[in-house]
């Protein structure tokens, strides 16, 4: 039989970010797979060598348009520790809370893609509908629907106040039961398992080998969560379960990531019921003493690193972000082969890549 | 032939229920699927004008092919398959009106209907690009599936009337009941390959947005993709029509108003069916598409076939 | 009992999700005909108090899009320009004004296909003595 090559990308309907792939088909099944990167390379880092600290908050916000903010919070970490710097406990927990509105509106996003792909739109526009309680949180809050630009040097640089309280209140409680709604519908809807389970698989073993982090290697079985294993900001006051599962196809991955949800909203109400009093930032000296640091984060699809070295200058002398993006990128041949060209878009949602995340 | 009977003639062939009445009820049910799907979903919707508008536009573009395909071909692909919706619609006694009927008109309507599925794998195939051939390769494997079942599930009302003439099962359905009652699985698998025809979600696989953008029409444009559009659109009408002629049309008298408001409720309540059906599914995948339809609905409707036969 | 119902509602799980939104209000609106409420706190344009303003070039030195500049020719004489196709809108010249002088609303920033819209000049004082 002759193989046919199909073009998958970088301009196509499957895909929300540049990203080529070339699938070679026999009949419907896919063979073979290769991938190709870079059509968003930014060059951030080395952009950061030329910025000031207080600049590349901003710079780094836009490494990525859904998790932007987990980026900003892991390089304020490690420009706050280089200056030992103490975040006020009501700066950290704004943090926090932004950092689980925003896994939130990640993953309900995540879910309008996969489900808009198998061909459910219904499901898309729902999952869509409710993030959009979220967004209009966010934007209260922070002025900012995605980029929020709420961290600084230090702290944070909005205070939440009775207004804000209430509307999280009244949000977070309709949103639980719609996260519900949810969770129930793509547990038992016929047509999305069958067009999800046992699909894009990926083995604990082939986690572990690829260093696979965040929602794809907990759906496998790998229970790795930053928050939990190595808390930063006040992740230690608060408690959380980290969903686990083991079937590691597509539709574990889906499951898993609203069982999530409602663990962050979870998280949420904590945070809004334990808010400590005081100021929500401390101000920082300009320059940073010279010295290296590595800064850790759970963001909605993984950890992300951060390694920052000064000279003591105003302007880092070397950063380097690694994302989770990368590695699940790595695993998508594998994951394809033997594949339906029909099962592509499922595998490809699936992961949940984020292409400018992993480019910058 | 005297005067009279001409201009009646011509007036059925481009008024009523003609050329006209039918692109007003295909612009119709179109924008009311569309608006029905925004509403499902939680949507505002299109205004009423949006689908004479999108053809419009589609008419005034400019017609692109990539070089290489045979023009003469991509232009009478269209043509072709919108000519063949029109014949049958000439053929089916739409709404109120009678039509010429012969013994075996119900399969020259199966024929006709089935022809424009043919045309879009050609399409395919003409266009050359990768996405149209893998979306002219579905819609091939998808066609036998839902034709089978189209066809073994609509002749029940043919093999209860003992006749294959379109007229007969009317006049059957009128003297017993109609034929919706006794035989409400042969009309929803009807439905089922109805939508197969149409190319509508569930089974929209060869033109999958997500996996081959849009199929064998991925290299149309302009007037030529309209006419695609229209021919599906149409396609709609004729199809629901038939649906309803063979199953509902006991309900009314011949040539009655009220037969009118009949019919034209029952053409919104199929395609409410049809939307509804459109947002909660997923799309199948083509391996699911044919297991279900040759190992579930076909044999189910052979067996209903087999007791309607019995009967 | 919940069960097999659940069983059978899993052949169309969402229909009586849809009928419920079906006879329930839109979530989106009509826009333009309808304009779209900005909540007060969002950061849109910049809008400047020109009276407050005494060039010190705090915003400059911290805007991390280049989007203002300076022009100085003495202490009280300077022209403060921003650039709208630059500017990020993160709100940091307002963090770093110390006169409250700088400031985002909430008005939204329109497209323009001309490029004079993108050059606005915020404070000028050279003409003045
Ligand atoms: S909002 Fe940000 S980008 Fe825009 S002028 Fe102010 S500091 Fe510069
Ligand atoms: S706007 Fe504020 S920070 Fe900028 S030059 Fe004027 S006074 Fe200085």
């Amino acid at each position: 039989m002759s193989r046919i090559t199909v073009p998958i990308g970088p301009q196509h309907p499957l895909l929300k970010e540049p990203l080529s792939f070339l699938v070679s088909l026999e009949g419907e099944k896919v063979m073979d797979s290769t991938l190709r990167l870079g059509y968003v390379h930014r060059g951030i880092e080395k952009l950061a060598e030329q910025r000031t600290y207080i600049q590349n908050v901003y710079l780094i916000e836009r490494i990525c348009g859904i998790c932007s903010h987990i980026h900003s919070t892991t390089y304020c970490q490690s420009v706050e520790a280089l200056l030992k710097l103490e975040v006020p406990k009501r700066g950290l927990y704004i943090r926090m809370l932004l950092c689980e509105l925003e896994r939130i509106h990640s993953h309900l996003l995540w879910l309008g893609v996969l489900a808009k792909n198998i061909g459910l739109n219904t499901l898309f526009m729902y999952a869509w509908r409710d993030r959009e309680i979220v967004l209009n949180i966010m934007e209260e809050i922070s002025g900012g629907r995605v980029s929020h630009a709420v961290n600084i040097i230090g702290g944070v640089r909005v205070d939440l106040n009775d207004k804000h309280l209430s509307l999280l209140q009244e949000g977070l409680r309709e949103l639980t039961i719609r996260v519900e709604e949810i969770l129930r519908a793509i547990e038992s809807d016929r047509s999305f398992r069958a067009r999800t389970r046992k699909i894009g698989y990926l083995s604990l073993e082939d986690i572990k080998r690829y260093c696979v982090v965040g929602p794809v290697a907990r759906a496998s079985g790998l229970d790795i969560d930053i928050r939990r294993d190595a808390p930063y900001a006040a992740y230690n006051e608060l408690s959380f379960e980290v969903p686990l599962m083991t079937e590691g196809d597509v539709w574990a991955r889906s499951i898993l990531r609203i069982l999530e949800t409602i663990q962050a909203i979870r998280l949420c109400t904590q945070i809004i019921h334990n808010l400590p009093d005081g100021p929500v930032s401390v101000s920082a000296p300009r320059k940073v003493p010279s010295g290296e640091v590595v800064s850790r984060a759970e963001a909605p699809r993984g950890e992300v690193f951060y390694y920052l070295r000064s000279d003591g200058s105003q302007k880092p002398a070397r950063l380097k972000v690694r994302t989770p993006t990368l590695t699940t990128l790595i695993t998508l041949p594998g994951q394809l082969k033997n594949m339906q060209l029909a099962d592509v878009s499922a595998v490809i949602a699936g992961v949940d890549l984020c292409i400018a995340c992993g480019d910058r | 032939m005297d005067n009279m009977n001409l201009l009646g003639l011509l007036f059925r062939i481009f008024i009523f229920p003609g050329f006209f009445f039918l692109l007003i009820a295909a612009l119709f049910l179109h924008w009311l699927d569309r608006k029905l799907i925004a509403r499902f979903q939680g949507r505002i919707g299109p205004p009423w004008y949006q689908p004479l508008a999108d053809l419009v536009k589609l008419f005034a573009k400019e017609d692109i092919l990539p070089s290489g395909t045979n023009l003469f071909f991509a232009a009478l692909l269209p043509l072709i398959s919108f000519a063949s919706v029109l014949t049958a619609s000439f053929y089916l006694p739409i709404a109120i009106q009678s039509a010429p009927s012969f013994q075996g008109d119900f399969i020259v309507l199966m024929f006709l209907l089935s022809l424009p599925s043919l045309m879009y794998f050609l399409a395919g195939w003409v266009t050359q690009g990768v996405y149209s051939v893998i979306g002219g390769n579905r819609s091939l494997l998808q066609y036998f599936s839902y034709e089978v079942l189209f066809l073994l599930a609509m002749s029940g009302t043919a093999i209860a009337s003992g006749s294959w003439s379109l007229a007969d099962i009317r006049l059957a359905q009128i003297k017993e009941s109609p034929y919706i009652f006794p035989q409400i699985v042969g009309f929803l698998f009807s439905l089922a390959g109805l939508i197969g025809k149409l190319k509508r979600e569930p089974y929209d696989i060869p033109k999958a947005k997500s996996e081959v953008i849009a199929g064998a029409l991925t290299e149309f444009s302009g007037k030529k993709l309209a006419l695609w559009y229209l021919t599906i659109q149409l396609q709609t009408v004729v199809g629901l029509s038939f649906l309803i002629h063979c199953f509902f049309s006991g309900f009314w008298q011949m040539s009655t108003f009220s037969g009118f408001i009949v019919f034209l409720l029952l053409l919104v309540i199929l395609q409410g069916m049809l939307s509804a059906i459109s947002a909660i599914y997923a799309r199948l995948r083509i391996d699911q598409l044919v297991y279900l339809n040759w190992y579930i609905f076909i044999p189910l409707t052979l067996l209903h076939n087999v007791y309607i036969l019995l009967k | 009992m919940n069960n097999i119902l659940l069983k059978i509602r899993s052949f169309f799980y969402l229909l009586p999700n849809i009928v419920e939104v079906l006879f329930s209000k839109p979530e989106t609106i009509d826009y333009p005909a309808v304009s779209n409420k900005l909540s007060a706190s969002y950061r849109g344009s910049i809008r400047i108090i020109s009276e407050n303003c005494v060039g010190c070039g705090l915003c400059v030195r911290d805007c991390p899009a280049q989007a203002l500049a300076l022009e100085k020719e003495s202490k009280h004489s300077f022209r403060l320009i921003h650039y709208r196709d630059h500017c990020a809108s993160c709100g940091q010249c307002e963090m770093s004004c110390k006169f409250n002088s700088i400031y985002l609303d909430n008005s939204y920033k329109e497209a323009s296909a001309d490029r004079k819209d993108f050059f606005k000049v915020l404070v000028d004082n050279t003409n003045k003595k």
